[in-house]
């Protein structure tokens, strides 16, 4: 039924819009008897409702759409029996609690809450109210802040508990003004992949890559960057002073490029697939961004000198820049045609531990070992938006093909999809990789997730502290689970270092989840399996 | 759910090189290259590696021990944390601080040599056994301890004392640390050292001791989470020293000449008749002696006078007043009136109230604290009980505040540093402080009858205290013990029990050591109140003896009050011999003490006769009675009176023994010079009054004068000095008045020697 849906959905995402396409997935979730059920007069009233709002308003589009649309309202109102609206819940509350200061008479920071229609206007700030979104929705964090000197109703005692829980089912459930109207549509972020550029001739692969001398290591080192090539069964693999690549079916090793520089800390293909970002050095002493041509191996060009090992680096979609960050706390752009500093980016309080361009070009993500996530114009340096959600330090960003959705990692636990463009968690998971707690231990468990990458197809996968792989379906589920073998449970530990996968990928075709875990091992497991 | 086990499950890579040569797997190339060590021949984690952290001072609070780390890498203060700075070593930052293909090039081993910048510095050599300890646990996969490691169970220093004959000559410590299963090894070059008097002796890095004056003091070893002391004398040059041999009335006196013989000082001599009398009675009843009783004494021709006196003044209702006032300064009664619940003054009086009574009655210092400890019930009617309501003064009840503030003052023990990691100087580790606060975590109130009543009682229905570490229950345990009491029923019973039973030595050299500073001046642990390892006792067998005493005596505070009062000891001359004159903390002279703020106001009323009135106290409340009242908030610090803030009486701010305060500040002079406190009661209508009136002569006026204010004879040039004072005004009431100023404005008056 899934499958039928996901082709379903596929095929047809060419003819509706994004939103539309959601709508048809929600309808597809409901037992068809709900639908049935569905008195004939309800479905009426919900139809012309819906028909006056969104045809006139917002997409006045299609006959066909305007059919999804009335499925979709549909199946609201089938789940909710009597819907928590404005007019019935909420303006008792506001009434009692916010009017004296947010009123017809007063308006505190411009805000009015003595009407659904001000309500949903606003505040000097901007809105207060964001349907679906109860925890974007800054009426709701006023009252539910946890400093009572910041807390909404101010200096008082919080809301009770059952009204907080209305306000926010109200939010949740889109906002409704009367028992009667139907809810605001909230935002979605469908995803159509973005065809990657063929014209580049074949998928750039390492040809007669020449023999290079292992370092001396007494067990391999581990696995702390990992990079899958967009068009090629390719991916590189960080070591001590050297890069592997690896074909990852096979996981034979196809070559090395020596990183006499020290630790790779950062592998990333080039969108083409033919130059590979390799960017590290050495803790304390000495840090680079090193440049490879992916197919003869060879140094295309060497960006910075820094002091301490670069943590974070990305190569701008245009290729014309690269920015780096480590403990300085700066992000640093240079020039890649003359390895010039550009910019330096000063903001982060912390060092700097992820860094991501945008592939459509126009955006940089930086994040912090404190959690906090910068993002900045690519072109200027500007400041766009601060994205705050992570408590913990950011351990990747990682962006999807389409621009419009940032995936962040942290140590707190928090896998974040980032709504680009209002800055707001599209989704967001928290303890996505929880720990199994051995008996007899309490507190906190490390939790931290420590990868997070997108494929192709806008899924995610992910690698954390509990020592599995996962991969997510693009609308944040959890598609599946990887690891760790329980049949080699006693095997946690190999010669004395404990196993914890560190990097995670999928490759080109998305047919394969491969990560590298803290023993130096790969590992690898095909996705097909799971359509099946 | 199908996989392809072929390729899904974890393996190696397939090494295939330019000549397509297949050198062989990652597995076989780790097996080639390190054959797996044996691990018992390892370096373990918390067995070797991080007694380095500690010795190198990486875990000092001033470094990666402080709360939040240091440049961005914490470790637990001392190492209380094994298991979360393990995390955080190896795992935190992969390949980074550990990096166990390359290990020399961790960082934890290129910091610490100084080889990369480093904000501690360089912290021991490539070539020091440190090294090589951290290199080879690195070599061996940095691996975390498997099963239960022997932990240290007790640290052991090869001397118990010292005693060098002349300065610069040395002597070196050995350190030995026992673990759980009974093994012992050297952990000399893993210990950390200090001394706590560097005038007398020090000691270096590695242990060893070298003599620097004359004096005695102690040199400690800490390593895991033991302190242990040696005792160190520094001997003055013996061609000077000669032994008064001075006779002992009782035990105190055979220990602390004992003591001083060894240290080679001779004590002073006996104080007179007039000393002893006025130091006597300001210490028993806080007050100086009247006209009648120092002439009654003088006159008295008995050899046993003193004994006589000391009796009658034990007998004294005052002796138990001002005991009921240093007890409700420690145990913090404050009432207010329209307090927050619970500390309302109807609540502050039934606690006082009981107090005197208990005092009075010569009431067993044992019970008397047994009873505090396991009450229950209102607190205006059931005084005992606001133990709970003012020795902590919150709205709500704070378990861990409470239990720090409690074994504070019952004990001398200060636990609140193992809230957040182990006592570093002292045996108190984060187990013994969260069993100890689960004592009273079931502590609740309740509303009473009227608005201001609280009814306290203990719901043994809650949950005890989570360890902070990892979050795990601490079910109720007494200080130092190993198993918690018994569950079930309300553990204030057992702790009760345990707190005040003869074998709980803590709990009566705590008393003893108190009593014993109340009358000499300084404790034979100073202060009183912060016992622990790294602060040993002066004079051991001396606690060791009155603490005993005291439990002989089944902790009758008169008993042991009479013993100390009797010994030549307490009545020493406060006049510094050349031997003795560097002794501050062996009790070979008297020393000199500052009246408290609350003996000093009743002083300047008994010379004067004008007596003190106190908001909310009737007529004839002496300040000793007073205890501050106040509208409002019962939290912050309170003296209640100004004269109390400007003479430093306990705020009440804090169980701390340092709220009362003894350091002369200008603002005391000022008060004493012209302020209302001693002014207005030169002329008002008291005794300089009544003396002018009566028959009495210059001579006689003046004499009185230096009796009643002094406890003493004017000496002949005072007397010629203030005869030349009044001149022929000799009913002048102004020169009279000039006269006492001057005697209440000496520092004689304001100190007891």
């Amino acid at each position: 039924m899934k499958t039928a849906m996901l082709q379903l959905a596929q095929c047809q995402s060419a003819v509706f819009p994004k939103h539309a396409l959601l709508a048809i997935r929600s309808c597809f979730f409901r037992p068809p008897s709900k639908l049935r059920a569905q008195s004939n007069r309800s479905l009426q009233r919900c139809y012309g409702k819906m028909r006056s709002r969104y045809m006139r308003n917002i997409f006045n589009q299609s006959m066909m759409t305007s059919t999804i649309i009335w499925a979709f309202c549909l199946v609201v109102h089938a789940e909710e029996v009597t819907p928590i609206s404005y007019d019935d819940h909420v303006a008792v509350i506001f009434k009692k609690h916010c009017l004296q200061c947010h009123g017809d008479s007063k308006q505190e920071a411009g805000l009015n809450l003595a009407s659904y229609l001000s309500v949903r206007k606003g505040g000097s700030g901007g809105e207060v109210v964001v349907a679906g979104r109860s925890n974007s929705s800054r009426l709701f964090k006023a009252i539910t802040e946890e400093d009572p000197e910041a807390r909404m109703p101010p200096k008082n005692d919080p809301l009770p508990k059952e009204q907080i829980a209305l306000i926010k089912s109200w939010i949740d459930t889109g906002l409704r003004q009367s028992s009667g109207s139907s809810p605001v549509a909230t935002r979605k972020l469908g995803f159509t992949p973005t065809t990657v550029a063929k014209s580049g001739g074949p998928p750039p692969m390492p040809e007669n890559l020449p023999l290079i001398e292992s370092a001396r290591l007494i067990r391999p080192f581990p696995v702390i960057a990992l990079a899958a090539s967009p068009r090629a069964p390719l991916i590189a693999v960080s070591s001590y002073e050297r890069i592997n690549f690896v074909d990852p079916s096979t996981r034979n090793l196809i070559g090395s490029v020596p990183f006499p520089e020290g630790e790779p800390h950062l592998l990333r293909f080039n969108q083409s697939g033919s130059v590979l970002l390799a960017a590290g050095g050495r803790p304390v002493q000495n840090g680079v961004a090193v440049l490879f041509d992916v197919k003869s191996g060879r140094r295309l060009a060497e960006i910075g000198n820094e002091t301490d090992v670069v943590l974070a680096a990305d190569l701008s979609a245009d290729e014309q820049q690269i920015a780096i960050g480590g403990s300085s706390r700066v992000v640093k752009v240079y020039s890649t045609e003359n390895g010039s500093l550009v910019r330096s980016l000063v903001k982060h309080t912390e060092w700097i531990t992820a860094i991501a361009y945008s592939p459509d070009g126009k955006l940089l993500a930086t994040g912090d070992r404190v959690g906090n996530i910068h993002l900045w114009d690519a072109a200027s340096g500007g400041v766009v938006l601060p994205l705050s959600e992570h408590k913990a330090s950011i351990t990747s960003l990682s962006w999807r093909s389409d621009s419009q959705v940032l995936a962040s990692s942290g140590e707190d636990g928090l896998i974040v999809w980032w709504d680009v463009a209002k800055g707001w968690p599209a989704f967001s998971k928290a303890d996505a990789h929880p720990p199994r707690r051995p008996a007899g231990v309490f507190g906190k468990i490390a939790n931290g997730v420590l990868d997070a990458s997108f494929g192709p197809g806008g899924e995610l996968v992910t690698c954390g502290r509990d020592r599995t792989v996962r991969l997510w379906a693009s609308d944040g589920n959890l598609l599946k689970s990887f690891g760790p073998d329980s049949s080699k449970a006693n095997d946690s530990q190999i010669s004395g270092v404990r196993i914890l996968p560190l990097q995670a990928v999928l490759t080109f075709d998305g047919s394969l989840v491969v990560s590298g875990d803290s023993a130096g091992q790969l590992n690898s497991w095909p996705i097909e399996a799971l359509q099946k | 759910m199908n996989v392809d086990s072929k390729i899904s499950k974890p393996g190696p890579i397939r090494i295939m090189s330019i000549n397509r040569l297949t050198i062989g797997t990652f597995a076989l190339f780790v097996s080639l290259f390190l054959p797996l060590t044996v691990r018992s021949s390892e370096p373990s984690f918390r067995r070797d590696v991080m007694p380095i952290f500690f010795r190198a001072g990486c875990n000092a609070g001033t470094c990666h021990g402080s709360a939040r780390g240091k440049d961005g890498f914490m470790l637990s203060l001392f190492g209380y944390d094994p298991k979360g700075d393990y995390e955080r070593v190896v795992n935190e930052m992969i390949g980074r601080r550990v990096n166990v293909a390359v290990p020399e090039q961790s960082l934890l081993l290129l910091k610490a040599t100084g080889a990369v910048p480093h904000t501690g510095g360089k912290l021991f050599s490539k070539e020091s056994d440190y090294y090589k300890t951290v290199l080879q646990w690195i070599e061996a996969g940095a691996p975390d301890d498997i099963g239960q490691i022997p932990n240290t169970v007790e640290v052991v220093l090869s001397r118990n004392g010292l005693v060098f004959e002349k300065a610069e000559s040395s002597e070196a410590l050995t350190v030995t640390a026992v673990a759980s299963d009974g093994s012992t090894r050297d952990v000399t070059m893993l210990a950390r050292f200090f001394s706590n008097n560097d005038s007398v002796a020090r000691i270096d890095a590695d242990g060893r001791v070298t003599a620097v004056g004359p004096g005695d003091t102690n040199v400690f070893a800490r390593f895991s989470r033991f302190t242990v002391g040696a005792e160190v004398i520094v001997l003055p040059p013996e061609a000077r020293f000669q032994w008064p041999d001075p006779v002992a009335v009782n035990f105190i006196d055979e220990l602390v000449f004992d003591r001083l013989k060894k240290l080679r000082v001779v004590p002073s001599d006996l104080c007179d008749d007039e000393t002893f009398l006025r130091r006597v009675t300001l210490d028993l009843i806080a007050r100086p002696p009247t006209l009648h009783e120092y002439r009654e004494f003088m006159a008295d021709a008995r050899s046993d006078k003193r004994a006589i006196k000391i009796d009658q003044l034990l007998e004294n209702e005052a002796f138990a007043d001002f005991w009921t006032a240093l007890w409700a300064e420690q145990l913090r009664v404050i009432g207010g009136n329209y307090a927050p619940v619970a500390t309302d003054v109807k609540a502050a009086d039934a606690f006082y109230q009981w107090i005197r009574t208990q005092m009075r009655s010569r009431r067993p210092l044992n019970e008397f604290i047994a009873e505090m400890v396991d009450a229950s019930g209102s607190n205006l009617s059931n005084g005992p009980v606001n133990l709970y309501t003012m020795l902590v003064h919150k709205p709500q009840f704070e378990p861990k505040a409470f239990a720090a503030d409690f074994s504070q003052a019952f004990l001398g023990v200060q636990i609140q540093c193992a809230e957040c990691h182990n006592h570093p100087f002292d045996r108190w580790t984060q187990d013994d402080y969260y069993g100890f606060v689960s004592f009273f975590t079931g502590m609740k109130r309740k509303p009473g009858i009227e608005p201001r009543e609280r009814r306290i009682f203990c719901d043994t229905s809650a949950p005890p205290a989570k360890h902070l570490v990892d979050g795990r229950p601490m079910p109720a345990k007494t200080l130092g013990s190993v198993e918690p009491v018994p569950a079930g029923g309300d553990p204030r019973k057992t702790l009760a029990l345990w707190l005040t039973a003869p074998e709980n030595e803590m709990f009566s050299r705590n008393l003893a050591n108190r009593i014993w500073a109340q009358l000499l001046g300084r404790g034979i642990i100073e202060p009183v109140d912060d016992v622990r390892a790294s602060n040993p006792p002066v004079n051991g067998p001396l606690l060791e003896a009155l603490s005993k005493r005291l439990v002989d005596v089944k902790f009758d505070l008169q008993s042991v009050v009479r013993d100390i009062c009797n010994s030549r000891v307490y009545q020493l001359s406060a006049r510094p011999n050349e031997s003795n004159v560097r002794d501050t903390r062996q009790f070979s002279h008297a020393h000199l003490r500052r009246l408290r703020a609350d003996v000093l106001l009743d002083s300047i009323v008994a010379v004067t006769g004008v007596p003190r009135r106190f908001n909310g106290f009737p007529d004839g409340t002496r300040a000793i009675e007073y205890y501050p009242r106040e509208s409002g908030d019962t939290d912050g610090p309170h003296f209640g009176d100004s004269f109390f803030a400007t003479f430093g009486r306990s705020s009440r701010a804090t169980v701390c023994a340092c709220e009362t305060k003894r350091e002369p500040t200008l603002s005391q002079t000022l008060h004493m010079a012209v302020g209302d406190s001693v002014r207005d009661r030169l002329s008002a209508n008291g005794e300089m009054k009544r003396l002018l009136e009566s028959k009495a002569g210059p001579d006689e006026i003046i004499e009185e004068l230096f009796v009643r204010a002094l406890g003493r004879q004017p000496k002949s040039d005072e007397s010629a000095a203030m005869r030349a004072l009044i001149g022929d005004s000799l009913k002048d009431p102004a020169v009279y008045e000039d006269i006492l100023w001057s005697l209440l404005n000496s520092t004689e008056f304001a100190f007891n020697h």
